[in-house]
């Protein structure tokens, strides 16, 4: 009955006990797997401009154990770095960047390895294979467009999760690239949305320990002592045979409905605590459990449909979960059994009444999944583990699946294109709450990068020119990028076929240029708080896409720190 | 590039007048734990209390003048209790390996230090609760910060900010969840404005005699056997109490058998103490029980266990069997394995006590006790049907522990920051560096300030901001801040302080006449923490000495006045301050501020608008309130235009405040 324990991540068999204590805290969240995924990542920072955003990501991505890092800058360090840097200390002045910040990062944690390479971007991008070590890159603005084009290639052929960073003054953004295909198992919905109780299908393994029960309820030969102990799942399976018999065999489905049901519950006593228990769990546990739609995505995927010898191990349970779907109209039992008032023993019986069905529902899926391997001559090397099945099939309904998409890489000179997304995203534009205009913002600012730069081949850090940086260009960089924003919001109108009518449109327009000016204003400087809290974000999308666990933002994260919130966009 | 100075980056977002005052600021941050070090780091590298008074004493101050004598050493103090462990190293950055078991108020000081030398960090290992951290010392400060992870010092906190009428901003995390609120007197709801959830007890009868689930067990062990064994008894565990479903007689059967326990201890360092244990909570105890019949008419009885019989089945070294075992905390020990760590543990924890420890108290992070009580509860599940669970489950829920990461506390802490620019942004200019009254106790509570036609919002714009970093959608959203609840027993009061000359002969009576006086008072009471001391028919002590109630009331409670009359007043709640002595004619008893006048208690009608800005009423966000969110934020950013001008400009303008026309330095 210890719903408590329920919380606990599976064991941690793998991981020596002074290292767990020290990670004791993280554990109880993403688990051993988790942290196994974590130590065998090599994540490579591309820091190019003067923040300290990508540093401050690191950091909290040091701390929990990352495996190794890699800080790609070029920069000497100078008396400004050692304004922003927190980590930089004076004796760090004339040397590399990348080299002391490595140095410092690793004091947070001798189990991490890091790694600086300080040779100029350019020239390290144009080696072969050079991202191959690399299970993550982490981009961070200003960047040559150009390059970050480059980058964005080769992450996509080798399928690394990658992400391009953006921190100006009170303001932040960062999109994420992921593979065409990332599916995951391990969600971590909240607990409530997981109990699934099967009580409008109920097998006879159960109707039978209900009926036992519940003997006699009616009649009152249960003493007060049995009867404020009847589970309330077997209350409910009891009431709801009385109910069918009194509707020719019908369920309680619409809401006055369930209200009623709820009624004659509460008609079995006005007091005891497992009817209350009963009654407060009539709305949420009488539906039928229809997966949902990114399920339903799943099922239907390419993937799933198209298996072959070579096919991830995800697609092939997907697929004998559909055909487990196909045959019962409904999913696999988790197996799992709330806390609820009960004598130890009932409890238990119950709990073994479910796990027993849930092993045999896993047995099938498991069944299938052997025959899919068959058919598809798979390699016996390539078997999928029975636990990763077991896994699968208690968290499925609800698995999800990202279909990753590229970044919107600014190129002087061209359109910004938003494509298939351009007309929800111009819906965006007319919703008071959206912050598609702060991205539309991030779009100008990097445009402005492109147009005012030298050219790439004499490009790094230093030459790049962000608007509001010069001495007295803020009222005329504010303009040009104001310009620029104008240009991509009508572009984004007209791409999407559509007309957005004043006043709306005249707002649209001010409040990107209300963005425009506060981003240029804080002249490609950041406020130190705003970075901090950019790293956090990032970090803990970073451990979504490594773990491979919870849901991650699909793709784009924007934050306003004067109104202190985030807003998430597909773009 | 142009070569920038150390903080040119934070004024040209803050704009200059703003990063002035921040430099300038005096904050207080308690709590050096995990949002605390992210705080730290924060409040350093953004140059709070960066301002070297001393250097520039030449610069014209507009502060200048009597008042002057106040003036507030900018800085930050840092004030934690704790001292570092192992687990707090993967998410609090600014603590090594080398620093484990050293102080984490000073050992933050020192790595936060080296991030800005111009940050003036003051450390204090020390409680909150300590005297000496008074009203006048919480008086001291521009702002406050809490970053603490209990709800007494929270509260604790929270009160002592109102009696100084110094804003909070008041934090906290749980796995990926954070939130961080805004506290200031008569304008926001304060921490306890919304009842909190109270820690969960047992009944003793469940925990002593019919354990149903793990943590009956788990409890057992940890607050009664343990303590009695090796610690203070269990009249003060506040896991477990006697309730009204607790059968009196059973209680009282109880005691004896605690009594009978307390025997067992003195075999303590004997070879035979296991097993004496064993065989009188496993075995006699709950033969007890299991005679009582009644008990056991609708539930399972308990089976007992016995030593030599389990002993019998096992090897010869138990103890070595144990130490062993207690490696290996995932998986779930067989009742043998349970009984060779019980042995293991007693056997080292004995030898604990033996070497002078007095009281070894259960701690999760202390192996040997988790051992115990680990074991023990898991023996003890065996004997009444309960299924066992790893030390490593156990672990979890008897030391309450809540998951904590490195991305929540930096997320939270910068939230906690960005919050502070806003309020510094808000507060009048003449609080910075003045001893300020407690005066806008008096003033009814202004939900909004024009200031020259603009209406402010409150506290800058300052809002409750939640954290959900496992969701995606909303990660970080915000709501209204709450006027203050006008029931509330913490913030409804006006808070004032009674000094009492040390060498005061001063009386209760004294105090009552000053009071009809001063407040105009017709019938009242006053109470203490102890209770009441006087109404209008206790007088009984009147003639006692007022040093009396000081000298009890710690130097940081206070003493509550309550208007008992038909048209009620608030509450006075009076701080005691003892002076040091006397100085010729100065008066022994006095009230501060001179000028008191308490407002109405508000009639329960007149509460209907809740709401400060107009966009908290509700938690799912209404069209409306979402419009008005978005004016607020347009003022905001409106304002930021003006900054960046008079930033860029180098022209002088009116500071978005309004107030008070700001130097550029």
């Amino acid at each position: 009955m210890a719903t408590d324990v329920q919380y606990v991540p599976p064991p941690l068999q793998d991981i020596p006990t002074a290292k767990e204590k020290k990670y004791d805290r993280q554990l109880r969240l993403w688990g051993a797997s988790g942290q196994i995924a974590l130590e065998e990542t090599h994540i490579l920072l591309i820091n190019n401009g003067p923040g300290v955003t990508g540093v401050e990501t690191l950091k909290n991505l040091v701390l929990p154990g990352v495996g190794q890092f890699t800080i790609l800058d070029s920069t000497v360090v100078s008396e400004a770095d050692l304004g922003v840097n927190f980590f930089l200390e004076d004796a760090s002045l004339g040397k590399f960047r990348a080299a002391e910040t490595v140095r410092l990062l690793m004091e947070l944690n001798p189990g991490v390895q890091g790694y600086a390479v300080t040779e100029p971007l350019e020239t390290f991008i144009a080696q072969d294979n050079v991202f191959a070590p690399y299970n993550l890159i982490l981009v961070t603005a200003p960047i040559d467009p150009t390059v970050l084009a480059q980058i964005q290639t080769h992450a996509q052929t080798l399928q690394i999760p990658t992400f391009y960073i953006h921190c100006v003054g009170y303001y932040s953004a960062f999109s994420v690239l992921l593979p065409p295909a990332f599916p995951i198992v391990d969600t971590h919905p909240d607990q409530t949305a997981t109990t699934d109780l099967r009580l409008l299908k109920p097998w006879p393994a159960l109707v039978q320990f209900a009926k036992e029960k519940t003997a006699g309820l009616e009649e009152g030969k249960l003493n007060a002592q049995e009867k404020a102990h009847v589970p309330w799942v077997c209350l409910l399976l009891h009431y709801l045979e009385q109910w069918k018999e009194e509707h020719d065999g019908k369920l309680p489905e619409s809401y006055p409905e369930k209200t009623e049901f709820r009624k004659l519950v509460r008609s079995g006593d006005p007091h005891e605590e497992n009817f209350d228990e009963a009654c407060a769990a009539v709305l949420k546990s009488l539906n039928p459990p229809t997966p949902d739609s990114s399920v339903r995505e799943i099922f239907n995927a390419p993937e799933t449909q198209n298996l072959d010898a070579t096919s991830p191990p995800f697609w092939v349970i997907a697929n004998a979960i559909h055909q487990f779907y196909t045959t019962h109209k409904q999913l696999p039992l988790p197996g799992a059994v709330p806390d609820m008032k009960a004598q130890s023993a009932d409890y238990i019986k119950l709990q073994n009444i479910y796990k027993t069905k849930a092993r045999e529902d896993c047995a099938e899926v498991l069944e299938n999944v052997r025959k899919l391997e068959k058919n598809t001559s798979r390699s016996p090397k390539l078997a999928i583990d029975n636990k990763e099945v077991e896994n699968f099939c208690k968290g499925a309904a609800h698995i999800h699946l990202v279909r990753g998409r590229p970044f919107q890489v600014v190129q002087a000179g061209q359109p910004v294109r938003f494509g298939d997304r351009a007309k929800a995203m111009a819906m965006e534009l007319t919703m008071p709450e959206s912050l598609i205009g702060l991205h539309i913002a991030f779009l100008a600012w990097d445009e402005y990068i492109a147009t005012h730069s030298s050219p790439a081949s004499e490009a790094g850090g230093q030459a790049l020119k962000v608007p509001g940086s010069g001495v007295d260009d803020f009222e005329s960089d504010t303009e040009k990028v104001t310009g620029i924003a104008h240009t991509i919001l009508d572009g984004l109108i007209k791409e999407a076929g559509t007309f957005v009518e004043d006043p709306e449109y005249s707002d649209v327009k001010a409040k990107v240029g209300e963005f425009c000016l506060e981003i240029v204003r804080a002249g490609g400087g950041e406020l130190h708080n705003i970075a901090s809290l950019t790293g956090g974000l990032v970090a803990q999308e970073v451990i979504k896409a490594i773990t491979r666990q919870y849901v991650p933002v699909d793709n784009t994260c924007l934050f306003d720190g004067v109104a202190s919130r985030t807003g998430v966009l597909r773009i | 590039m142009q070569r920038r100075g150390r903080d040119s980056g934070i004024s040209q977002s803050l704009g200059k007048p703003l990063t002035k005052r921040v430099k300038e600021s005096r904050v207080l941050l308690v709590g050096a734990g995990g949002i605390g070090c992210e705080v730290l780091k924060n409040l350093v590298c953004c140059g709070f209390g960066s301002k070297q008074s001393g250097l520039d004493s030449a610069a014209p101050d507009v502060r200048s003048g009597p008042a002057a004598t106040a003036f507030r050493q900018p800085g930050i103090v840092v004030i934690d209790l704790d001292t570092i462990d192992l687990s707090n190293l993967n998410r609090q950055f600014l603590f090594r390996k080398q620093h484990i078991k050293k102080p984490k108020a000073f050992v933050a000081k020192e790595t936060a230090s080296q991030f800005n030398p111009s940050v003036n960090i003051e450390a204090h290992h020390a409680s909150i609760f300590d005297s000496k951290y008074n009203v006048n010392f919480f008086e001291g400060f521009d702002l406050v910060f809490n970053a603490l992870d209990n709800l007494a010092a929270r509260r604790h906190v929270n009160k002592m900010c109102l009696a100084a009428d110094v804003p909070l901003i008041e934090s906290g995390t749980t796995g990926f969840n954070g939130q961080v609120q805004a506290i200031k007197k008569g304008v926001t709801e304060c921490y306890d404005c919304n009842p909190k959830p109270v820690q969960k007890s047992f009944p003793i009868c469940t925990i002593r005699s019919t354990p149903s689930q793990p943590i009956h067990c788990i409890v057992w062990a940890k607050s009664y056997l343990f303590p009695e064994l090796f610690g203070t008894s269990e009249e003060d565990s506040t896991d477990v109490g006697v309730t009204e479903s607790d059968n009196a007689e059973e209680v009282a059967k109880l005691k004896v058998e605690a009594e009978a326990l307390k025997s067992v201890r003195r075999m303590m360092g004997k070879s035979e103490f296991a097993q004496e244990v064993f065989d009188k909570v496993f075995q006699d105890d709950i033969e007890r029980l299991k005679s009582m019949t009644e008990m056991w008419q609708s539930r399972t009885p308990p089976e007992s266990l016995r030593y030599e019989a389990l002993k019998a089945e096992m090897d010869a070294d138990i103890i070595k069997r144990g130490q062993a075992l207690a490696t290996q905390d995932q998986a779930t020990w067989s009742l043998h394995d349970n009984l060779a760590v019980f042995c293991y543990s007693l056997d080292t924890l004995s030898s604990r006590a033996q070497s002078g420890e007095p009281v070894i108290e259960f701690d999760k992070d202390d192996k040997d006790t988790l051992d115990f009580v680990a074991s023990a509860a898991n023996l003890r599940s065996h004997a009444f049907g309960i299924p066992l669970h790893s030390e490593w489950e156990i672990k979890q829920m008897a030391g309450n522990i809540i998951p904590a990461i490195a991305t929540s506390n930096a997320l939270t802490a910068s939230l906690c920051v960005m919050e502070a620019f806003k309020i510094m942004r808000s507060q009048p200019q003449e609080q910075n560096g003045l001893s300020k009254p407690t005066a806008n106790n008096n003033l009814p509570t202004t939900t909004q300030t024009a200031i020259s036609g603009k209406v402010e919002p409150t506290l800058g714009g300052a809002k409750m901001v939640f954290l959900n970093s496992r969701s995606t959608e909303r990660m970080i959203t915000t709501q209204g801040l709450v006027a203050p609840r006008p029931e509330c027993p913490v913030c409804s009061p006006v808070y004032a302080k009674l000094a009492v000359a040390a060498d005061s002969s001063a009386t209760l009576q004294e105090l009552v006449l000053l009071l009809q006086e001063k407040v105009g008072y017709d019938e009242f009471s006053i109470t203490t923490d102890a209770g009441v001391i006087y109404d209008p028919d206790l007088e009984d002590n009147l003639p006692k000495q007022l040093t009396e109630y000081a000298s009890a009331a710690h130097g940081n409670s206070f003493i509550t006045v309550t208007d008992e009359s038909d048209e009620a007043k608030v509450d006075l709640a009076l701080s005691l301050t003892v002076t040091p002595t006397t100085s010729g004619g100065a008066a022994t008893l006095d009230i501060i501020p001179q000028h008191i006048s308490l407002p109405l208690k508000p009639q329960k009608a007149a509460e209907a608008d809740g709401a400060v800005d107009g966009d908290a009423d509700s938690a799912p966000v209404p069209a409306s309130a979402g419009a008005k969110r978005k004016r607020d934020a347009e003022e905001e950013v409106e304002s930021a235009k003006k900054r960046a001008k008079a930033g860029k400009a180098e022209v002088q303008e009116i500071d978005d405040d309004g107030v008070i026309n700001l130097e550029d330095d």
